[in-house]
């Protein structure tokens, strides 16, 4: 067998491949992610300078709705032509499949933030100029996290009638803490005296070990073709 | 149910609802004393207390019998999971209801973003939707495998959340010192609650056996695949 890092980057390869030569996801989740912004920002009073806290929870909307569908179809690659069954009798590790899907997530959630937080900026004109790097670590353990949960449950729910709602059900609430937890950081990090708070960057890694081994030892259990 | 279990369940249930009925009693204020900056609303604490921690140990059968369904595969412990979170959640709703009674009395407000209700309402959300999920999944065992994940999940969720909701401005008191007789009040209504929520939880899970049996009659207790697909035919039938 081979070792788990080729079989990682192998199924990672994949999926970006089908994704780059396709670009069904990510022009769907930008463009949703764009549109929430736009809904959020008329809503809010067009025009006013929105605070860190505000933008922070709208940048949140515009992740965790669009993460759930990046989820959902990098699973849904497997359902086509019965794909999944073909990788579950190849010789991989269930846990490299796991790791690997989460990459493929991470790479598409990350492309929806590239785009998406300059237009908050452009939109919302919130200044991330001093704390950038304090608002990338957080965002970047947050979606780590929210990740590994959406992995986990896009497997589980994959297989059902109503896949897209239920998947959103069920990952929303269990994702709450880092939404907490993110708004509270980036509330201090913006109005506050800008450094980073222990805590909160403690609960935001505790969360991401927590699920991403929890998702990592179930993931295999789920897994049916 | 055979006449021996029948008479334990009565007796249990005499047993519970006459303590019930004492407690209440219990909270006369020649009793149990008005608590003196809080005033009379201070009893719904007797109440609250109690229900709260029996809602983290329903939480927690939840968490067990999730685990002891992924290690097992047997379907008595997706009843035993559905029904403890089916406590769960009215064991939250019920800490949600008398904490916002308090929180209008002592605040003057209904809703507070403080980080216990904040942590209250998160709970509340994780075992609504844990029984929200169970009826959209059609295969039993599908449905079983799902909600066990959840189930761990959710748990694990807790401590998490307790951390998050630390970062939010707080309001709540963080202590109160009780009198002798308040505390002798808190341990009966502890005992009752507690005797409730085993009561419910037990019925319920004899109420999701019985529908199992009555649905499922035979070979759906392991994971095979021909029982799984059996039952799928049946679930799709049905």
């Amino acid at each position: 067998m081979m070792p788990l890092y080729r079989q990682v980057i192998l199924i990672v390869g994949k999926d970006v491949r089908i994704e780059a030569r396709g670009r069904q996801t990510i022009g769907l989740v930008v463009v949703l992610g764009i549109l929430i912004m736009v809904v959020l920002g008329m809503g809010l009073g067009a025009g006013k300078p929105i605070s860190g806290f505000s933008a922070t929870a709208i940048l949140w909307v515009a992740y965790i709705f669009g993460g759930v569908l990046c989820f959902e179809k990098t699973m849904a690659v497997e359902r086509h032509d019965d794909a999944l069954a073909g990788l579950l009798v190849a010789p991989i590790d269930r846990g490299a499949i796991f790791i690997a899907k989460l990459i493929t997530n991470l790479v598409l959630i990350a492309g929806l933030a590239l785009v998406v937080t300059p237009v908050a900026i452009l939109l919302f004109r919130f200044d991330i100029s001093g704390h950038a790097l304090g608002f990338s670590i957080i965002i970047a353990l947050g979606m780590t996290g929210f990740a590994a949960v959406g992995t986990l449950f896009a497997a589980a729910v994959s297989s059902t009638r109503l896949q897209g709602g239920l998947l959103a059900l069920l990952v929303f609430p269990l994702s709450l803490p880092i939404i907490i937890v993110s708004t509270q950081m980036m509330r201090s990090l913006f109005e506050g005296a800008g450094s980073m708070n222990v805590l909160g960057l403690g609960t935001l890694a505790a969360f991401d070990v927590i699920f991403l081994i929890m998702s990592w030892l179930v993931f295999e259990l789920v897994l049916e073709p | 149910m055979t006449s021996g279990k029948k008479i334990l369940a009565v007796t249990f249930w005499i047993v519970t609802l006459t303590l019930f009925a004492w407690t209440i009693w219990l909270l006369r204020d020649d009793i149990t004393p008005v608590e003196r900056t809080m005033g009379p609303i201070q009893k719904v604490f007797y109440f609250h207390l109690p229900v709260a921690i029996n809602t983290f140990i329903a939480a927690m059968v939840v968490f067990i019998a999730s685990i002891g369904y992924l290690w097992q595969r047997k379907m008595w412990w997706d009843d035993l999971a559905s029904a403890a979170a089916k406590i769960a959640a009215l064991y939250c709703s019920v800490v949600l209801l008398t904490g916002m009674i308090w929180g209008k009395e002592a605040w003057g407000q209904w809703w507070t973003w403080s980080p216990r209700l904040t942590f209250s309402l998160v709970l509340w959300l994780l075992y609504v939707v844990y029984l929200m999920i169970r009826p959209a999944i059609e295969s039993p065992q599908r449905r079983a495998l799902v909600s066990s994940v959840y189930g761990i999940a959710a748990f694990l969720d807790v401590p998490v959340v307790y951390l998050s909701v630390k970062l939010m401005p707080d309001i709540h008191p963080r202590s109160i010192e009780l009198a002798p007789a308040m505390k002798v009040t808190l341990l009966w209504w502890f005992v009752s609650v507690s005797l409730l929520m085993w009561g419910l939880l037990i019925t319920r899970y004899r109420i999701n056996r019985r529908v199992r049996d009555l649905n499922y009659p035979v070979g759906d207790e392991t994971r095979t695949e021909s029982s799984g697909r059996v039952a799928r035919a049946a679930g799709g039938a049905s």
